[in-house]
């Protein structure tokens, strides 16, 4: 049974002020997202707080909010990256992520290794990465330059030797910090079919994008999120009422 | 603090479990820093080699160094460097690694096995090194060298635990990075790397040499090599301070481990 119940999750922490020689006004602000409370070394972010929310399979949640509002939080929460300060959560099922498909790519490494170590860091075991090698190897279109240097590729080549491992599972639970494609039109095309297929596999979808177009055809579900706290969450024709706040259409930043 | 600690193992475990992880990386990190090099990572021979025998022809010329000074050099050094590369490397741990930490659910032990690693995999070709000065200066293996392999076992098994002790350090504190650097250029000169305890040591050398916990990391490889004898008292307090770095690591690991992510 795959299924995520969020229960009046939030998540607080203490912003660090690092000691510097510079006067107070002069420091430069804090990038962060969520709300901040309290003053000089004893400020707070609440980054996320009092989100709840229950997906089942066969759910497609799409995550919208402006810059700052938690998105990319509650997937990396969702993901284990962070742990909830208060409330609950629940996830039955594997989670995978689709964040920096990029990440842990080395330059001096051929791709073969590259994939090889990039199923390691994955959590694939050496009979896995034997199994999917050379499907990733077809897939991203590389052939012979394959063993060759990962330093040695266009961007492309690279581009599509990580679209084409970092798609390479069937994921029970999916979370995306906005769609991905990679490569030229061609690819993209071959990219795009990866990523439905592996949509329409995945038991629950958590898509975070700012394209509603995306989100609309993706997604049954939308959660908004605002500040850190969850201003709507329902049915995808609530992303027609987050689009036209104020009696007019609000395009996505 | 039995509920941190076990969080702290069950990261310890994880790490275990993907041990091929770090494994991997870690070689990779090796063979990527020589990659474009002619002799690759013979280097790590040639520096060890280089700087010991510097020192041991500058303060051993004419006998001035006293007996077997070389092999008390070339021991010294090889410890020294390697406690030295642990610390100074350790303290930018997490830091170095924060997209992984950011973007991945790797156990923290991963980056911490993977730097470990890798300063061992160093110190093996420096270890050719000091092999290679104590067979020029006719010091062959003899029983009491086994002494000295459980030395080297206790500081491989210490390793870990500074690690991850310097990387929380780095992480919270960032201007460490420095001020451990320092600290171990200073610390070179005043352990007993290079010059020898005296019977009639006084003052701050005294001190230098008897309240400095790398004294006894040196004494418990290099004695039983220099001296023919085991050193017991250094063994056992290098125990218990390696046994105190543990459970150190171990409550930063179960208390700290989810901050990480949110403080670089």
């Amino acid at each position: 049974m795959i299924a995520i119940t969020a229960d009046n999750l939030s998540l607080t922490y203490r912003v660090r002020q690092k000691l510097t020689l510079r006067p107070p006004a002069a420091r430069p602000p804090q990038q962060t997202g969520g709300t901040i409370s309290g003053s000089g070394r004893h400020r707070f972010v609440q980054a996320l707080e009092g989100v709840s929310f229950t997906l089942e399979a066969g759910d497609r949640l799409g995550l919208i909010g402006g810059n700052g509002a938690g998105k990319t939080t509650l997937l990396k929460l969702l993901y284990g990256i962070y742990a909830p300060t208060g409330g609950r959560l629940a996830i039955a099922g594997k989670v995978d992520a689709l964040f920096n498909i990029a990440l842990g790519f080395r330059a001096e490494a051929t791709g073969r290794r590259n994939i090889a170590l990039r199923g390691l860091i994955n959590g694939w075991t050496p009979d896995e990465i034997a199994g999917r090698m050379e499907d990733i190897i077809a897939f991203s279109e590389l052939g012979d330059f394959i063993d060759l240097p990962f330093r040695s590729y266009s961007q492309g080549m690279a581009a599509r030797l990580a679209f084409a491992t970092a798609t390479s599972f069937e994921p029970e639970i999916l979370l995306m910090d906005e769609w991905i494609g990679a490569g030229d039109a061609a690819f993209q095309k071959k990219a795009a079919e990866r990523m439905q297929e592996m949509a329409d596999k995945a038991g629950i979808i958590v898509l975070a994008s700012h394209n509603p177009e995306l989100i609309r055809k993706t997604c049954n579900r939308v959660l908004e999120l605002k500040g850190g706290r969850v201003e709507r969450f329902g049915g995808i024709d609530l992303l027609e009422d987050a689009e036209a706040p104020a009696g007019g259409k609000r395009k996505a930043g | 603090m039995l509920a941190i600690v076990a969080h702290a193992v069950e990261d310890l475990l994880r790490g275990i479990r993907m041990r091929r992880v770090w494994m991997a990386l870690a070689a990779e990190d090796i063979g990527d820093q020589h990659k474009r090099t002619t002799l690759g990572p013979l280097w790590l021979l040639l520096n060890y080699l280089a700087f010991a025998g510097t020192f041991i022809f500058i303060f051993d010329r004419g006998g001035g160094g006293g007996q077997g000074y070389g092999v008390f050099v070339a021991t010294g050094l090889l410890v020294f460097f390697y406690i030295t590369e642990v610390m100074t490397s350790s303290v930018t741990l997490f830091a170095r690694e924060e997209s992984f930490i950011k973007g991945t659910t790797l156990p923290l032990s991963v980056y911490v096995m993977r730097a470990a690693l890798q300063a061992m995999i160093r110190a093996g070709y420096a270890l050719i090194g000091c092999l290679a000065i104590l067979a020029a200066t006719g010091t062959w293996p003899a029983l009491p060298w086994l002494a000295s392999v459980a030395g080297i076992i206790l500081i491989l098994a210490v390793t870990p635990a500074v690690v991850t002790c310097c990387a929380f350090l780095g992480v919270f504190f960032p201007d460490s990075q420095y001020i451990v650097s320092n600290l171990m250029r200073v610390m070179m000169f005043m352990s007993p790397v290079f010059w020898r305890a005296s019977d009639g040591m006084t003052g701050l050398q005294a001190a230098f040499y008897y309240y400095n916990p790398f004294t006894w990391f040196l004494d418990i490889v290099r004695q039983p090599i220099v001296e023919g004898t085991m050193p017991w008292g250094a063994f056992g307090l290098c125990l218990g301070i390696g046994a105190g770095l543990w459970v150190l690591a171990l409550v930063l690991l179960g208390a700290f481990r989810r901050q990480v992510a949110l403080v670089l």
